[in-house]
């Protein structure tokens, strides 16, 4: 699996290709500026990038535009953010083309690596990853009203994990319940947030979308 | 030993009780204390001596008041006394000019005419001068609150004083006076119709509506009305019998004038001794043409400095206030800062310093376990990579509430969206900046929504909260409108003071306001200018919310 890493700190941009590596990833390109990544992204069209959401030439936000034109580009290219911190704002910002295959974490989820190995496959598939800290602070949200203040407790649980990019089978681990009940709650999940049944990952991307749109 | 003094004891010595005795010592020592209000008791009697000739009884009974009142309100008639002194100079003041105009008085005046059973002009004018004078000398003398009148009006008319021009305004009143009065002819009695006297009482009206309204010209008024009555006055046209007509007549009179007083008994309005006064009162006016030309020459030069020092008093003013609030706000924004560099100093302490120092010692101990029992080491390894993790937290928490990143990243709109879709209730933003206002000001800006944003979680129960940001007319102005409960109190609870302080250092100010059942609506403003030239801004910072939605 080809993957492009743009990443401005050399300590880290080694790390995350030794990782990669480690993990079985074929490193295409390592770069450390916005233009340099949006060249390689477009350019080599990885199976997935990993973009850190400030670099050169502003040092602001030029690795998430760089993301977004990317898969302007290239429509639906998997692509994994990381950022020392995560606003549900640049998250809505990478799910707005409701293509799916986005990742959105802290770069501390490198630590765990082989969960972090996982993440990247799951984007790579097409899935959706958010970080729990932007899913944590949803959870706090009360919805009073619009389409989740229909969701069940349990369903909105579900949704949250959902959110994360666990698998049913994860999550059915996580809430100790069996995987065909998590594919339950999922159906009304769907169900209740008007998705009509079609590739269950896209429904899923649009679930999730919802979730943070709440 | 001191002697025992009982009021039994002194009795019988002089026939009088001690108490007696004591009060009529204490009486005058008040008296001597209060000499002025002695000056009531003369006034009166000389009115008396004034008015001998019509009836006696009401000038008695004043003095007999007078009297009255001297002994009982010693230190309150002291204080009446200097005003009616000065009431009666300009009494004498107004006489002389009804002489000098007109040659004619309707009452006697003063203590050496009345004796001399005539008015003498060459009397009246000095002794009324010297009444005024006196009058105003025990004013400031004394003190009290005429004291301070008097004293106001000699720095304005010295062109010393910063004050707003009210006295040399209020000169208007007596110019235009003096003019009806040299026009009195005219004006009032010399054609008789009332159309000229409608004129008169018009040009007054108008003479007190510019000094109410427009100080400075009537300032300006008054010096130029002073000059020319003192012109009209030396070449002799307001002293005639006929004012202007005479003049006209005759042409100037520039003869030596016979000082011979009129004979006792003579006077008689005006029938009397005219070729006198005619001639005396010339001369007379003339001098008075002369002095008011020399005060109009005196004051002109300060009318400019008069408007200039107004202009600087009122800079002086404004710049006095401005270095006040600056010295304030400046002391307030080093606090604030100050403030803010402690509790960063002491989040770090207690927060990512001291997890990394746990990071150390744990990665240390898995040093010297790994030989002996890996699993001990490994154990310890993972639970210094969860700390180091926790230590970001800490410092991720720090940094949003040094400089938000979406600030950093976006800007202002972004940066409060970003408050609004984290914020545990329904949001809603209305933000229309057409570019960025200063990063300082922007923080500023910033922090003061996301607190009157954490209020209103914390303590309005509100549903909604809406949340308007736009600029206009150079102010950057938010507007934070809950739907809860009210009755918020800006005063209790620092943050909203905090937030306050960090603002009045750009000039910024909030207001609450909050009435028992709600709603909260607090408004934030900040005076600047937006720049749009920021290319360091993401252009996306202006997308409307619906691009986002993918709606």
């Amino acid at each position: 699996m080809r993957v492009v890493i743009g990443e401005d700190l050399f300590l880290l941009r080694d790390g995350l290709v030794r990782l990669l590596e480690a993990h079985g990833f074929e490193v295409a390109a390592a770069v450390g500026s916005a233009p340099e990544l949006l060249k390689a992204l477009t350019e080599l069209k990885p199976d997935v990038g990993i973009v850190d959401v400030r670099l050169p030439p502003t040092f602001t936000d030029d690795g998430l535009r760089v993301a977004i034109e990317a898969r302007r580009v290239h429509p639906g290219l998997p692509l994994l953010v990381l950022s020392q911190y995560v606003e549900q704002l640049y998250a809505r910002e990478l799910l707005a083309d409701q293509v799916g295959g986005v990742g959105y974490l802290l770069k501390d989820r490198v630590f765990s690596d082989a969960a972090f190995a996982d993440a990247v496959r799951d984007v790579a598939a097409g899935g959706t990853v958010i970080d729990p800290e932007v899913v944590a602070r949803l959870v706090t949200k009360r919805a009073r009203s619009g389409p989740l203040a229909a969701l069940t407790p349990r369903e909105r649980e579900v949704l949250s994990l959902m959110a994360e990019g666990r698998s049913n089978a994860a999550i059915a681990a996580k809430l100790f319940i069996t995987e065909k009940a998590v594919s339950k709650h999922a159906a009304g999940i769907f169900a209740r947030l008007d998705l009509a049944p079609s590739e269950d990952d896209n429904r899923r991307v649009l679930a999730v979308l919802a979730y943070l749109n709440s | 030993m001191e002697p025992m003094t009982t009021p039994s004891d002194q009795g019988p010595a002089d026939g009088l009780t001690g108490t007696e005795r004591s009060s009529m010592l204490t009486a005058a020592k008040r008296l001597r204390a209060n000499w002025p209000a002695l000056l009531l008791p003369a006034l009166a009697a000389e009115m008396l001596s004034m008015f001998r000739f019509h009836s006696h009884a009401p000038w008695l009974l004043l003095l007999a008041v007078a009297v009255v009142f001297a002994a009982v309100k010693p230190a309150l008639a002291a204080r009446i006394a200097p005003f009616a002194l000065f009431g009666y100079g300009c009494l004498g003041v107004l006489i002389a000019h009804a002489l000098l105009t007109w040659q004619h008085s309707m009452i006697w005046y003063g203590i050496f005419m009345g004796r001399a059973g005539n008015v003498n002009l060459m009397f009246v004018l000095p002794e009324a001068f010297l009444l005024m004078a006196a009058s105003l000398w025990l004013l400031v003398v004394r003190g009290g609150p005429g004291a301070s009148a008097v004293r106001m009006a000699v720095r304005q008319l010295r062109g010393t004083s910063g004050q707003p021009r009210t006295v040399p305004a209020v000169l208007l009143l007596p110019v235009i006076a003096l003019w009806e009065e040299a026009l009195g002819n005219q004006l009032w009695y010399g054609t008789g119709s009332s159309a000229w006297q409608v004129l008169g009482i018009a040009i007054a009206v108008a003479g007190v509506v510019l000094v109410v309204r427009r100080p400075p010209a009537a300032a300006v008024a008054a010096v130029a009305g002073l000059l020319g009555l003192g012109l009209v006055f030396v070449s002799g046209v307001g002293g005639g019998t006929d004012g202007f007509i005479y003049w006209a007549n005759r042409g100037p009179d520039w003869s030596i004038p016979d000082f011979t007083f009129a004979q006792p008994g003579t006077f008689s309005g005006l029938d009397g001794p005219l070729a006198l006064l005619n001639q005396t009162a010339l001369w007379l006016i003339r001098i008075e043409g002369v002095a008011l030309i020399t005060a109009g020459c005196v004051l002109a030069p300060r009318l400019l400095s008069w408007e200039a020092n107004a202009e600087l008093a009122r800079r002086a003013a404004a710049l006095t206030l401005r270095v006040d609030r600056l010295t304030r706000t400046r002391t307030d924004a080093a606090d604030t800062a100050i403030a803010e560099l402690r509790r960063i100093e002491r989040d770090l302490h207690d927060g990512a310093q001291a997890r990394l120092v746990a990071v150390g010692m744990s990665l240390r101990a898995a040093e010297q376990l790994m030989p002996t029992s890996p699993e001990a080491a490994l154990a310890l390894i993972g639970e210094a990579r969860e700390t180091s993790s926790r230590a970001l937290a800490d410092l991720r928490d720090l940094v949003r509430g040094i400089y938000p990143p979406v600030l950093a990243d976006r800007g202002l709109a972004d940066a409060v969206r970003t408050l609004a879709l984290d914020a545990p209730m329904t949001v809603e933003t209305d933000i229309t900046l057409p570019g960025e206002p200063p990063m300082p000001v922007a923080a500023a800006m910033y922090f003061g929504v996301a607190e009157a944003l954490t209020n209103a979680v914390r303590h309005s129960g509100a549903d909604k909260v809406e949340i308007g940001i736009g600029h206009a007319g150079g102010l950057l102005r938010a507007t934070i409108a809950d739907d809860g409960a009210g009755g918020a109190d800006p005063a209790n609870g620092t943050g909203l003071t905090g937030v306050e302080h960090r603002l009045a250092a750009f000039d910024g100010i909030l207001a609450v306001s909050s009435h028992p059942g709600g709603p909260t609506i607090i408004v934030i403003e900040v005076p600047c200018e937006l720049s749009t030239t920021d290319a360091a801004r993401s252009p996306r910072s202006s997308w409307p919310e619906k691009t986002l939605l993918g709606g």
